[in-house]
Order: C-alpha cells, then structure tokens, then sequence
C-alpha cells in the first residue's frame, strides 16, 4: 500500500510536468472532439497522430494518446444525447435514454450524470489499473513461452468471438492478419520473407499505414457513401444538475456500471463499446425503474456511460501488465510504444517507471480536465457539428498522408496506405471486421517467438501446452468461449447486445 | 441452398491469401521441424489454416444466406477490370524505363492514379476512386512539386468526392490545410521534405 502511495506520487509528479499537463490536455480535446463527431473514431485518430508523437518523448506521446481514447469515450455521449446522433460505438445506447430524457426537457441533467458517471469510473478505472498492475506485473514474470502463447491465442480467440458479426469471419481476419505481420525479416535467421525484394518490407508492414488504411481511409470513403443526417440542436440545455430523485437513480446504476465496465474493459477484445451495450442490458433487468426504459430513464444513461469510460480506462491493464493488446486501440498503443523503442510487457513497470505511473496519474488528471472541458464547454462541442463533412475528409485526408510519409520520408508508404485503404473497403463491403485483423498482426510476430522457444525447449513436442498448468487453463478457456459461440442461443444474444 | 454471396466473396478473398502465401511460402523458406522452426513454420501454419477457415466460410456461405451483393452494372465491371489492368500494365511498363521515372516508386504512383481515374468513370466506384486518387497524387507531386503543390492538388482531387461540395468551399479548404499543415508539420514537427516545387 505504501508503495503504491509513493509509486503514485511518483507518477503525478512526471505528470504533472507542464509539458505532460499540455498533452494531456491536447488529448482530451482531440478525443473529445472526435467523440462528438461522428465518422471519425479513436482507432482513426489515433493511428492519424501516431508520427506526430515520435518526435516526442515516450511517457509524452503515451499521455495523448491514451487522451484520445478516453476522451472519445466522454464526448460520444453529448451528441447522443442532445442530437440522437451517437459520436461513438460505444455511445450508441446512451441515445437510447439519453435522447430521450432531452425530449423530457432532461437533457442537462442526462448531460451531468453522463459527465459525472464517467468521472467517477473514471476514477475507480485508474485506481484499478494502479493496484492490479504491479500484482499482475508479478505473476506475468514467472511466465514462460508456454504461458505467453496461450494468452495470446486466448487473447485472439476472444477478441473474435466478441467482434460484431460470424464468429468465422473474425477469426479467418486474426489468422490473416498474423499471416500479413509474418512479412519482413524473420528474426532468428535474418531470412527475408514475403518481401517481393521491396526494400521497404524489410522491416515489415508498416503498422500505421494498415491502421490508418483500413480505419482512417475506408472510412472516409464509407461515409461519403452514406447520405448523413445531421440536425441542428433544438433541444434546451437546462439546467446541468440532477434532482435529489434523479441522484437517487442513478448512483446504483453507476456503480454497477462502473463494475460491469472495469471486467469488461479487461477482456481482450472487450472495450468500451461492449461494456456500454452490457450494462444498458444489466440495467434494464436489474433496475426497479426497468419498465421506464425507452422512455428517458436516467439509468439508461448512467450505467452506460460510467461502463465504457471504466472499460477504456481497465483496457489498459493487459497493455501494461503483459504486453497483450485487449483491442484495436489498444494494438495502435503497442505500435507507438514499439516505434519509440520501448518493448511492451511486464519489465515496463520496472523500466519505465515514469511511463507506466506517470500514464496512470495522467489517467485521472485527465478524467478531471474532461469534467472541465466537457461541461460547461458543451455549446461549443455542438457547434462543431455544423463543420460540414465536405471539408472534414479532405483535411484527414491530408494529415493521413503527410502523416505516414513522415514517418520514413518514403512515398511508398502513402502508396502501401492507399491500398489498404482499399482493402478496408473491401472487407468493410463483405463484413469482414479489421480490428481482428490489425490485434493478430500486432500479436503474431510476438506469437511465432514465443512458439519457437517454446517448442525447441520442450523439444518439439506441443503437449507441453496442456501440461504446463496455466497454459493449459487459458487454451480450456479459450476452447470454451469458442464452443459457446457455436452454441446458437448465446451467439443471438451476442448479436443483440453488439447490433447497435 | 441459399448462397450467402458476401461469405462466398470473402471465402475467395481468403483463400487467395492463404493459397498465395502457403506457395510462396513453401518455395522460399525453409520450414524446419517442430523443435526446431525454420523461417516458414509459422507461416505454413498461418496459411495453412487461413485456407481452412477460407474453406469453412466457403461451406456455411453455401447456406446461411441469401445476402446478396449489389448487382454490378456492365460500366462497373468494365470500369473497375480496366482501371485494374491499366495500373499494373502502367506499373509494369514504367518499371522497366530508364531513369528517374522508375524511381521513387513513380511507376506504382502513377498506376495507381490512371488506374483510380479509370475506375472512377463508373459512378460506383467513383468515391473511392477519387479518395485514393488524391491520397496517391498527393505521393507523385510531393518530391518535385513540394508539399504545398502536393497538399492543394491532394485536397483538389479528393474533395471531387463529395458532390455537395463547392470550387470556393474547396480552395478555402486547401489554403486553410496548408497554413495549418505548415505550422505542424514543418514549423513544429520539422519534417524533412520540400515545400516549394523544385526545379
């Protein structure tokens, strides 16, 4: 306990440096501006900004980065409320309520218990990722190759299992995307494989241009297009504060959102969008005022807002614990942290101290700057809706390409951006999901080392992976979450609580 | 049976992958034994169940249908077959040049625009033609004709997209864009690349 009372001083002292305090700062406002447009998400973003972050330090660029995505998570829920128009995935259901309590002339204070809901889970979130991560840092330690190949592959299984659509398709996309991370030079024999002589390859596929084609470009081209329809604000603000009843409906609802979304965040493959659909679900069957739902309960607003924004902040646990991506975002950070030389995974916490408390404390920081900015600001956040999409995707558009150029100097990598772009399109038109796809690539260069040690330390002989105890406890879970998906009951359910 | 026509098109997408990299695989690397993994174990393993799984989507595709794709006109086809063909054949040809065409990646440039430009006759796919269009100009102009060229031209192609848009919506666009792309990425990133056409 003490420890982690100096551990976490530790961290706000590196975050609270002025230079840290501004990116934080700068994160909120991208994410929170993101959050409320719609089109444009933090897995697009964030791979947009990534070569504007390597000129920085590591804890500096992480700090933003990390403001991105949970800044997304806060601005999503102002325009689903005020506009039925959901910034986000994951603020999809938060229309559901909260569009609804605006009718009632509630729109402050769904507004306020969405902000304040996100705050405090928030706050419970970063808690979490504090006292878990040196416990789980410990337990990573002890790991051999065995372990860390049966958490990938449970990583990965889940993260299709829970992917919107065929639980096949998701898969056949993780196993492409391990397949299309394999390019490049392998590295115990220093062979070039699938590189076709292009120079270029040799180090791989560049990680920001699949991100930024198959998020960035093939959405910009998906929403153009889709004809949009965007309202101007009709609904009166009010009064942002919440009567003594409203208090007294939402607190539960917050608190079990909280909790849905802290185990939910953890999952690989869960995320922020998961735990909002879970807990708008939970909320329905367990609040007493279940039967208000549909018509402006607050407690539809509430659970959902604090569960995603308690997921965006928990899904940072297996990043910095064991190195394992839990979703698409998550993936990019692993690609931010790879490109400024840091190997993610459990040595962080003792080699990066800075960046791993000062992250942490950041977290919180920023949960209160959101607070600010989101509040009293929101007449401005709306205002930005009426930037008309016709002068929104060029400018992304250009930021990708310059982007992505910057990062070797080398036109090649506009050209490799450009393709994937089309891929993405593609896929997007066959509903094959990318973020599988870009979760696989990440782990599968990762996977293939840690299955060469493994195997030439047992020998060759792959039993090892069930006797080892742990090991073969992930692959038992990772074949059950696969069974229970080929059951069609749960896969309905999963296809309710994902159709948005 | 009631064919699934987008798990059919994704099952041929997959199985393209996975038969072209199980082959390229198994002529290139050596694959080595299970104790000891050679540089294409892995890869046969990947490929060789993204064929399987390619195979399963293939099976289930046969009956969980219908869901139809959209029926292509004769102009997409032709448009989509001609813009294809055009920027390999451009590619390929200028490949072989001497000089500075065949570098830089010109030739992949230049393919791919010709090729984007072709595709987008077709109103179909005249979206995304036009996007990757200005994104792959924005690559060809940049080294000669310097980022503030790159930028308006990039901006110039791209906004076409939208049919909603104005030409005086668009040149405030790309002269906003380059003052702001000014700022960040030469004044405060200080990347490395011309700004001005050289001559």
């Amino acid at each position: 306990m003490e420890t982690l009372i100096a551990n976490l001083a530790h961290g706000f002292g590196v975050a609270f440096s002025a230079k840290n305090l501004l990116f934080c700062l700068i994160g909120c406002l991208i994410g929170t501006a993101i959050g409320v447009l719609p089109g444009i998400g933090p897995v697009a973003t964030i791979s947009l900004l990534l070569p504007i972050t390597f000129g920085q330090e590591a804890t500096t660029a992480i700090i933003m980065l990390a403001g991105i995505y949970y800044g997304a998570q806060y601005g999503g829920s102002t325009t689903s409320i005020l506009l039925n128009l959901p910034g986000e995935v994951s603020s999809v259901v938060t229309t559901l309520e909260g569009y609804k309590m605006a009718r009632n002339g509630r729109a402050g204070a769904a507004l306020a218990i969405a902000a304040i809901g996100s705050f405090f889970a928030g706050t419970v979130g970063t808690v979490l990722v504090a006292a878990s991560g040196p416990i789980l840092t410990e337990v990573a330690l002890s790991f051999g190759p065995w372990e860390y190949f049966s958490l990938m592959l449970l990583g990965l299984i889940i993260s299709a299992v829970l992917a919107q659509g065929s639980v096949l398709k998701a898969i056949a996309m993780v196993v492409l995307g391990v397949g299309l991370g394999l390019v490049g030079t392998d590295v115990q024999t220093g062979q070039q494989r699938f590189t076709f002589g292009i120079p270029e390859l040799s180090d791989g596929i560049g990680f920001v241009s699949i991100a930024m084609g198959m998020f960035g470009i093939a959405e910009i081209i998906l929403n153009l297009e889709r004809p949009e329809a965007r309202e101007a604000l009709k609904t009166k603000v009010g009064s942002l504060w919440l009567t003594k009843e409203e208090w007294k409906r939402a607190t539960p609802s917050v608190l079990r959102g909280t909790a849905l979304g802290s185990v939910l965040g953890i999952l690989p493959g869960g995320g922020a969008a998961l735990a909002s659909f879970g807990s708008y679900m939970m909320e329905r069957r367990m609040s007493k005022y279940g039967h208000e739902f549909g018509t402006g309960a607050i407690e539809g607003v509430a659970g959902p807002e604090a569960a995603n924004n308690a997921a965006a902040q928990t899904s940072f646990i297996p990043l910095l614990t064991l190195g394992i991506p839990a979703n698409a975002v998550m993936a990019l950070m692993v690609g931010a942290l790879i490109i400024q030389g840091i190997q993610p995974g459990p040595r962080m916490v003792e080699a990066q101290p800075d960046l791993f408390w000062g992250l942490i404390a950041s977290m919180w920081i920023g949960n209160v700057m959101l607070l600010i900015i989101n509040l009293p600001l929101i007449g401005m956040w709306v205002k930005l809706l009426e930037v008309p999409y016709r002068y929104l995707y060029p400018s992304i558009l250009i930021f990708c390409a310059i982007g992505v150029y910057s990062l070797q100097n080398n036109v090649f990598d506009v050209y490799q951006t450009a393709l994937f772009g089309i891929f993405g399109y593609i896929c997007a038109k066959l509903r094959l999901e990318p973020a599988p796809m870009l979760i696989g690539f990440v782990l599968g260069p990762m996977m293939e080392e840690h299955l060469r040690r493994a195997m030439l330390l047992a020998r060759g002989d792959p039993m090892v992976f069930i006797q080892r105890p742990i090991s073969g406890v992930l692959l038992g879970i990772a074949a059950i979450a696969l069974i229970a998906m080929l059951l069609p009951n749960l896969r309905r359910k999963k296809d309710e609580a994902l159709a948005g | 049976m009631r064919l699934n026509a987008k798990d059919l098109a994704s099952a041929a997408l997959l199985m393209t992958f996975a038969v072209v990299g199980f082959w390229i695989n198994a002529e290139d690397h050596a694959i080595g034994t299970a104790r000891r993994m050679g540089p294409g174990y892995m890869p046969m393993l990947a490929f060789g169940l993204l064929a399987g799984l390619a195979l399963l989507v293939f099976l289930i595709g046969l009956f969980n249908g219908p869901d139809p794709l959209v029926p292509w006109s004769r102009t997409d086809v032709l448009a989509v077959l001609a813009g294809i063909g055009a920027a390999v054949a451009i590619t390929w040809i200028l490949a072989l040049q001497p000089g500075a065409i065949s570098r830089n990646w010109y030739p992949l440039g230049f393919g791919l625009f010709v090729g984007c430009l072709i595709a987008a006759i077709a109103e179909r796919w005249r979206k995304l033609a036009l996007v990757i269009a200005g994104m792959v100009l924005f690559g060809i102009v940049l080294d000669v004709g310097g980022l503030f060229l790159a930028i308006a031209l990039c901006i110039g192609v791209a906004a076409t997209a939208d049919e909603t848009q104005t030409v005086k919506g668009a040149i405030a666009l790309i002269l906003f864009q380059i003052v702001l792309c000014w700022f960040v990425f030469i004044k405060e990133l200080d990347i490395r690349v011309n700004i001005w056409p050289q001559f």
